[in-house]
């Protein structure tokens, strides 16, 4: 029987320890915007490839 | 004719245009933006979204000169060290996924500039730069230079943080109902009695959990109820306040007395699903967001001539009599007195108007305007916490939306309310026949189940869905009250310019002297190089005759707000006001502009506006409603409006904002809710005393302060349509109501005949909350 106290101990910390790292991260505003990552993430990063970029932009897709 | 639009911005360019390579440039700006990207190497820019630039505005190096003023820029950085300052900026003009592209490469622009994070919902950006070499003041000058000028307006930081309250409420409750849910395990099986010790266990610890539910996530409903109570009126928030603490005393009482955990997984839960419809509303309104102060339209600073020097100051400091400079572009920050000889002051982002309106010496200016042309001084009249404007504004807002107005959801709560505790007296007494002891119980289990929990989400659900849905068809309303406003309008007001007619396009008509070929070919060519609004037209009234020439122009010049004038082909020709080509306005309720050939007077173009397409359409499919114009016009329009509206729609011109306001307050003292739809500032006191007011907007994030609702321009025409979506939530509402309120009766019958257990209600609760949810979503889904 005195695993089953462990066990609910461990599932609270558990609990807490998400509880703790949703505050953590509310505070840290990752709640915020929720549209812009999902756009910066499919941004070329051309600064590292500058070498074999065409000068016109506009034709890369 | 093929219309060619810029590679930029999307415009359509008008004559011949600017070309780089293959791609046309409507003007200069948008130009530049398109080199300055293509140099630094951001050209995906336009493979992201077509056109999705944005067109710059003439920038002068003296707009943002208040941020050299130490105490001034001191409130719009965020942060600074030794070598870098943070500040965050909002850029209304951020509108799609290439425009957080070009932000977020800033720093290839301009090396000085450390990092750039968009924040698209809120329309900002978090920009680090050097303070070495860089200044704020140039940070606002580029942005500007390519289309993005920061809007320093005074903003409401009390937002922000209400946000994140609710999230921390709603992780508190999830937590609590996650965990007591699973030590409930055992009693959902039968197996609570199995062992005592075990149950006392996780029912203390149930209990302590839940402390924070009650104390914390719970307390906005205990508030509300509250005052609700306090002013002697009900609000949805009571029942279920009354069912919350209910539930929670119940469930406390049989914890301490050895019963088990009781339902304080049912009370977590609660809480829970509440908070989840409260905050799914708080994020309806962020996106939907366009309310800012009206202080964010007015320049923060001016520069004030004294009279040993000129110097930049904080419009707070302006005192009556001050004398202060205003330069082209600016915008006129109180209601002042020329002194200077003349100006133009274009109200167009006020009033929707964009033909510029003339003052001289001695005139009255109402703040708000921009000026257009060379510089002016001002005597300042008002303070201008005390303009005219704002005023009308501020007494709006004071006596805004008559209280009696209850939401459709208080007024049933009284019902509600009332029938509860019929129901609750009812089942007492007929216990007391069949078992006394169990009185308490049995009371106790009818409030916990009769709380309207369901019927709290199906509002905020049914009305978030429908306010996202008409926003993506072109109207934003403020709140989802207005809704439930508009679900009771009876009479529909509009306005006449910029509502019914289109604000920028317009109809030109030609008197005077016939032209030959060749004067009007010049006069095309001439028109062809500026771009102001009126040679636009005059250009397309033009080309629509055939009009079309690029020839040389030799001596051009464009006095800003006066007029154009060229030699092309030994003709010398003259376009602009009357003042420009020294003539006498002939009526000053006109808008033309003269045109003089070689010194000698031909005639003038004179500009009508254009209902805006679809209009006649809507007024038939609004006939349901009656129908009023209030034009600030002349009649001369008077009977175009006659043969699109209803027979028994009323007409009315040359109204001042004031007859406007009071009109309106005429039709609501007889019992009529009205619908205003007119232009932001203009109409603020109309609009803001109806029961809803529109504005109309080409631009959605324009100033509105006292509406309700924007509506973008060009969807007027489907406002029958927008109006019907409204008029949907209705029944999509009653739907709900009619499935929370049998999950009530479900959960009613097992309370009365005492068969409550915590299982029952932690399946009902939950079950009853979603159907609702889903229901109210998947129905304005359907709806398209």
């Amino acid at each position: 029987m005195g695993i089953i106290y462990l066990m609910l101990t461990v599932s609270l910390v558990i609990a807490l320890f998400f509880l703790i790292s949703f505050f953590w991260a509310t505070k840290n505003g990752q709640f915020d915007d929720d549209y812009t990552p999902s756009v910066r993430i499919l941004f070329e990063d051309e600064l590292n490839q500058k070498s074999n970029n065409q000068t016109d932009g506009s034709s890369e897709v | 004719m093929n219309v060619l639009s810029c590679y930029h911005c999307g415009d359509e360019v008008i004559g011949k245009g600017y070309y780089i390579e293959e791609k046309a440039f409507c003007c200069n700006g948008c130009k530049t933006v398109y080199q300055l990207l293509k140099d630094n190497n951001l050209g995906a820019f336009y493979s992201l979204e077509a056109n999705a630039g944005v067109k710059p505005n003439v920038s002068s190096i003296h707009k943002f000169a208040f941020l050299e003023v130490e105490s001034i820029r001191d409130k719009f950085i965020d942060f600074e060290d030794d070598q870098t300052a943070r500040t965050t900026l909002f850029l209304p003009q951020i509108h799609c996924s290439s425009c957080i592209y070009l932000l977020e490469n800033l720093t290839k622009i301009e090396t000085n500039i450390l990092s750039c994070q968009v924040n698209f919902t809120k329309r900002e950006a978090t920009i680090i730069f050097k303070k070495e070499g860089f200044t704020l003041s140039q940070l606002a000058v580029l942005l500007d230079k390519i289309g993005y000028a920061p809007n320093f307006g005074n903003r409401s930081e009390t937002e922000k943080k209400f946000d994140k309250t609710y999230l921390y409420k709603l992780g508190v409750a999830g937590f609590a109902f996650g965990s007591i849910m699973l030590w409930s395990f055992p009693e959902y099986l039968g197996l609570g009695t199995d062992n005592p010790e075990f149950r006392n266990f996780t029912s203390y610890l149930s209990f302590a959990i839940s402390i924070p539910v009650v104390l914390y996530s719970a307390n906005d409903y205990f508030i509300s109820a509250y005052k609700a109570l306090r002013f002697k009126s009900l609000n949805l928030d009571v029942p279920i306040t009354i069912g919350i603490i209910a539930l929670y005393l119940q469930s406390s009482y049989s914890i301490f007395a050895g019963n088990g955990p009781g339902y304080m997984d049912s009370f977590a839960g609660f809480i829970f699903f509440l908070l989840i419809g409260k905050w799914f509303q708080n994020k309806t309104y962020k996106t939907l967001s366009f309310e800012r102060d009206y202080t964010s339209y007015f320049p923060v600073a001016v520069t004030r001539i004294t009279e040993k020097n000129e110097e930049i100051t904080e419009i707070e400091n302006l005192k009556i009599n001050d004398k202060i400079l205003v330069r082209n572009e600016e915008v006129i920050p109180c209601d002042s007195i020329l002194i200077s000889d003349s100006a133009k002051i274009d109200y167009s982002f006020v009033t929707g108007e964009s033909i510029p309106i003339n003052k001289y010496k001695g005139d009255f200016i109402y703040a708000g305007g921009k000026l257009i042309g060379q510089r002016i001084e001002l005597k300042v009249e008002k303070e201008s916490s005390r303009s005219h404007l704002t005023q009308l504004w501020n007494d709006v807002k004071t006596d805004k939306k008559n209280p009696t107005s209850f939401l459709y959801q208080d007024k049933l709560s009284a019902y509600f309310l009332t029938i509860i505790l019929l129901i609750a007296l009812g089942s007492g007494i007929a216990w007391s026949f069949i078992d006394p002891t169990r009185i308490t119980q049995i009371i106790v289990s009818i409030l916990i189940v009769a709380c309207p929990c369901a019927l709290a989400l199906s509002a905020p659900f049914t009305f978030g869905n429908v306010m996202r849905l008409l926003g993506r068809k072109g109207l934003y309303l403020k709140n989802t009250r207005v809704i439930e406003r508009i679900n009771t309008i009876t009479d529909i007001v509009f306005d006449k310019t910029g509502t019914l007619t289109k604000g920028s396009s317009h109809h030109v008509e030609y008197i005077g002297d016939e032209l030959n070929h060749d004067q009007l070919e010049a006069l095309y060519s001439l028109s062809n190089s500026s771009t102001h609004p009126l040679s636009r037209s005059i250009v397309q009234f033009l080309r629509a005759q055939n009009i079309s020439s690029n020839e040389e122009i030799t001596d051009f010049d464009e006095v800003s707000g006066k007029g154009i004038s060229g030699t092309i082909n030994s003709l010398n020709i003259k376009i602009g006001s009357p003042s420009f080509c020294e003539q006498n306005s002939i009526d000053k309720n006109e808008t033309s502009s003269f045109i003089l050939i070689n010194n000698s007077t031909k005639g003038r173009f004179v500009f009508t506006s254009e209902l805006r397409e679809g209009i006649s359409e809507l007024m038939t499919s609004l006939n349901h409603y009656d129908l009023h114009v209030l034009s600030g016009d002349k009649d001369k329009d008077k009977s175009i409006l006659e043969s699109i509206f209803p027979e028994n729609s009323k007409l009315f011109f040359e109204q001042t904002p004031k007859n406007k306001l009071e009109y309106i307050e005429n039709l609501k003292k007889n019992g009529k809710h009205v619908l205003m739809i007119g232009d932001g500032l203009n109409d603020a006191g109309a609009l803001g005393i109806s029961d809803v007011g529109i504005a109309v907007s080409e631009d959605v994030f324009r100033f509105t302060p006292s509406s309700d609702a924007i509506i973008e321009a060009n969807k007027l025409a489907s406002l029958a349509y927008l109006l019907s979506i409204s008029n949907f939530s209705k029944t999509v509402l009653k739907v709900c109501l009619l499935f929370s309120i049998s999950y009530n009766i479900v959960g009613l019958s097992f309370a009365i005949s005492g068969n409550l257990t915590p299982l029952v209600a932690a399946i009902l609760m939950p079950i009853s909350s979603i159907t609702v949810v889903l229901l109210s979503t998947l129905f304005v889904r359907l709806k398209k």
